[in-house]
């Protein structure tokens, strides 16, 4: 917990956040106009490149339990930036913000991820400073 | 009799001694033995490590598995048999993944090994991949951080090249008959120069989780003297382009012609840049030529989402533009290839990049998507190892370019210093590149003059001028700032976990039917 208090700090001390996805066009695959707030589970997170994945069950109004695979950094720039893979177990619960894919899958490419003791990290898409929004 | 019991006495003690003939081998400056060159194995390994007569598709062999078996535990063993059923579609290699070590080093492709002091650097034929070997004594920065190729750390005992490579993942196999590992997997390479043109290459080979004891593996690279560089095997780009998922492009893939109606190319249109200032204090080599090796990251200012500058985007903070010739910070599109980079920005067209399908992102793009590189001066080259696991080989003895109708993604580089500034010239491109995601636009007809010149020890500046009369009325420049971090490569396997591309395709799809519904 005492590495996840450090990679917050880090994360939002860090203003050079440039965009990430990098390896395909945001605009092409994700909808600015559906923009999106999950609260759910962690059910795992895959390191991989050129994306890392969380994937997380959401329970929507009716009762039925979806599972969301959100796009975020590179596992390289997460792990540079301070991220380990056991600062996402699974069972967690934690809130995203993102832009839902434009082929309406539950997919996501998010920027924050809030954890449930409010603490937030900087997960991917654009840049790390709120304030160049 | 007595002669020949001496050399086979000689040959016994200088294996178990770590010493090889010294008459015999190629050694460096620093009198190690120089294992540069292009090597390949001539044995079937990659079907099969162990014996094995010939099935339909699989060439006959005899094995590389000392004693001939592998020691599998038995739960182990029943797995291996069933990869083998299922070969054919449960290989990694079947889908193009990044092979892992050892199998990259015996497959039926080439591969080039470059010694520097304090790295070795294996560049492969196949699909690009590179190792980077650390012989200085650095450790991991990352410990625990697997990958497909692993992480390999280096050293020599007397004349023998010594490669401990950990940090595996579970994903790769040692052979297409399904012989596998877990994450716990460790080798042990031994590099050992027989003579000038033969490495006898040994591995053992340490997994608790699948074996029941360490086993060995041993075969003989060979120096592949009828090739003086390395090409290009795509696998991915091969297999998409033959199924149709990655479609040809008549206007600028090879060998698309100048269009009629385009305008004139005015050649000589360049302006003078400023001269760049080198500092008193940059490290530089035992021959006095400047020390650029290490590890970079661009000062992109946006290069990836446009060359031009830009504000107002989505996301994205604002760009400076990196254009500086012409001095407006445009590109001097002809006016087709300015409507076909506005068309390339609507979604519909991003699965046309190609580095969205993870293919290697030619030149000069590699040098700025955001991901690291790492600059290698052996002698007589400066290679580029990029982290999205693609390669730059420069020349620095003054050949001639490959023939004209070979053409490659990251083109044919030849160098030279003009004092301090490393000039490359790059011709021999495919055409099939975008310049970044927003699809500025470039053809197979561009050549390339890049200036590397480190003004500082920590700063290169980098321009590159790029000539296509295809999509340019007169060549441009962009200049961008890379700057040397105290930070380790690691491996962008994009392929492997690319969950992108089928959104992409979707919405490509969505629209070309649209576009076809629509009177």
């Amino acid at each position: 917990m005492l590495r996840l208090i450090t990679t917050l700090l880090v994360l939002l001390c860090s203003a050079t956040g440039g965009n990430v996805l990098a390896h395909h066009s945001f605009a092409a695959e994700f909808d600015n106009t559906k923009p999106v707030e999950l609260t759910g589970t962690v059910t795992s997170m895959k390191w991989s490149n050129p994306h890392a994945w969380i994937y997380i069950d959401v329970e929507d109004e009716s009762g039925n339990v979806v599972n969301w695979a959100l796009e975020s950094l590179s596992a390289n720039v997460l792990v540079r930036r301070g991220w380990r893979k056991t600062d996402l177990p699974a069972g967690i619960v934690v809130s995203v913000v993102g832009w839902q894919a434009r082929n309406a899958t539950p997919t996501a490419s998010i920027r924050f991820v809030t954890l449930n003791d409010g603490r937030t990290l900087f997960a991917g898409t654009g840049t790390a400073s709120p304030a160049t929004e | 009799m007595l002669v020949r019991s001496i050399v086979l006495i000689t040959v016994f003690l200088s294996y178990f001694t770590g010493t090889v003939a010294a008459q015999t081998v190629p050694r460096t400056a620093s009198g190690k033995p120089d294992l540069q060159g292009i090597w390949q194995v001539q044995n079937r390994a990659s079907y099969d490590l162990q014996s094995h007569t010939a099935r339909y598709d699989v060439l006959p062999g005899m094995g590389v598995v000392l004693d001939d078996e592998i020691p599998y535990q038995p739960w182990a063993r029943e797995q291996k048999n069933a990869n083998f059923v299922n070969r054919k579609t449960t290989d990694p290699l079947s889908k193009c993944f990044l092979p892992g070590v050892p199998r990259i080093m015996y497959m039926e492709h080439p591969f080039q090994i470059f010694q520097a002091e304090e790295h070795v650097a294996i560049t492969f034929e196949w699909t690009q991949v590179f190792r980077l070997i650390y012989t200085n004594g650095q450790q991991t920065m990352y410990p625990g951080f697997n990958s497909w190729m692993g992480n390999s750390r280096g050293h020599w005992e007397g004349d023998v090249l010594v490669v401990e490579v950990t940090e595996h993942n579970d994903q790769t196999w040692f052979d297409e008959a399904g012989n596998f590992h877990s994450d716990a997997l460790h080798l042990t390479e031994r590099y050992r120069m027989l003579d000038g043109d033969t490495i006898d290459y040994e591995v053992t080979i340490e997994d608790e989780n699948v074996f029941t004891r360490p086993w060995t593996i041993r075969m003989a690279l060979h120096r592949q003297t009828h090739m003086d560089r390395i090409l290009e095997y795509q696998c991915q780009a091969e297999l998409e382009e033959m199924n149709g998922d990655f479609e040809r492009d008549d206007r600028t893939w090879y060998p698309a012609a100048i269009p009629d109606d385009n305008e004139p190319f005015d050649a000589d249109a360049s302006i003078d840049l400023p001269e760049l200032a080198v500092a008193d204090d940059i490290p530089r080599l035992p021959d006095g030529t400047p020390d650029i090796s290490g590890y970079y990251m661009a000062d992109a200012g946006g290069a990836n989402y446009g060359l031009e500058t830009y504000s107002g985007r989505f996301l994205l903070p604002d760009s400076r533009g990196v254009v500086v010739d012409p001095p407006d910070g445009l590109l001097p599109y002809q006016k087709w290839a300015r409507a076909e980079r506005i068309d390339r920005e609507g979604p519909h067209r991003g699965y046309d990049d190609p580095t969205a399908h993870c293919f290697v992102g030619g030149v000069p793009r590699s040098h700025y998507v955001p991901a690291p590189f790492f600059f290698l001066q052996p002698p007589g080259h400066v290679v580029v190892l990029h982290e999205r696991m693609s390669y730059r080989q420069i020349f620095l003895d003054g050949r001639a370019h490959l023939p004209d109708h070979i053409r490659l993604w990251q083109g044919d580089s030849i160098g030279r210093w003009e004092g301090d500034t490393l000039v490359v010239e790059s011709t021999n491109f495919n055409g099939k590149s975008w310049l970044n995601e927003v699809g500025d636009v470039v053809s197979h007809a561009q050549t390339i003059v890049e200036t590397f010149t480190p003004v500082t020890a920590s700063q290169i500046i980098y321009r590159a001028t790029v000539s296509d009369p295809i999509t340019s009325t007169r060549p441009w420049t962009i200049e961008i700032p890379f700057n040397r971090e105290d930070q380790e490569m690691l491996e962008t396997a994009c392929l492997e976990d690319n969950n992108d591309l089928g959104h992409l395709r979707d919405v490509r799809d969505e629209y070309r039917a649209a576009q076809k519904t629509t009177p």
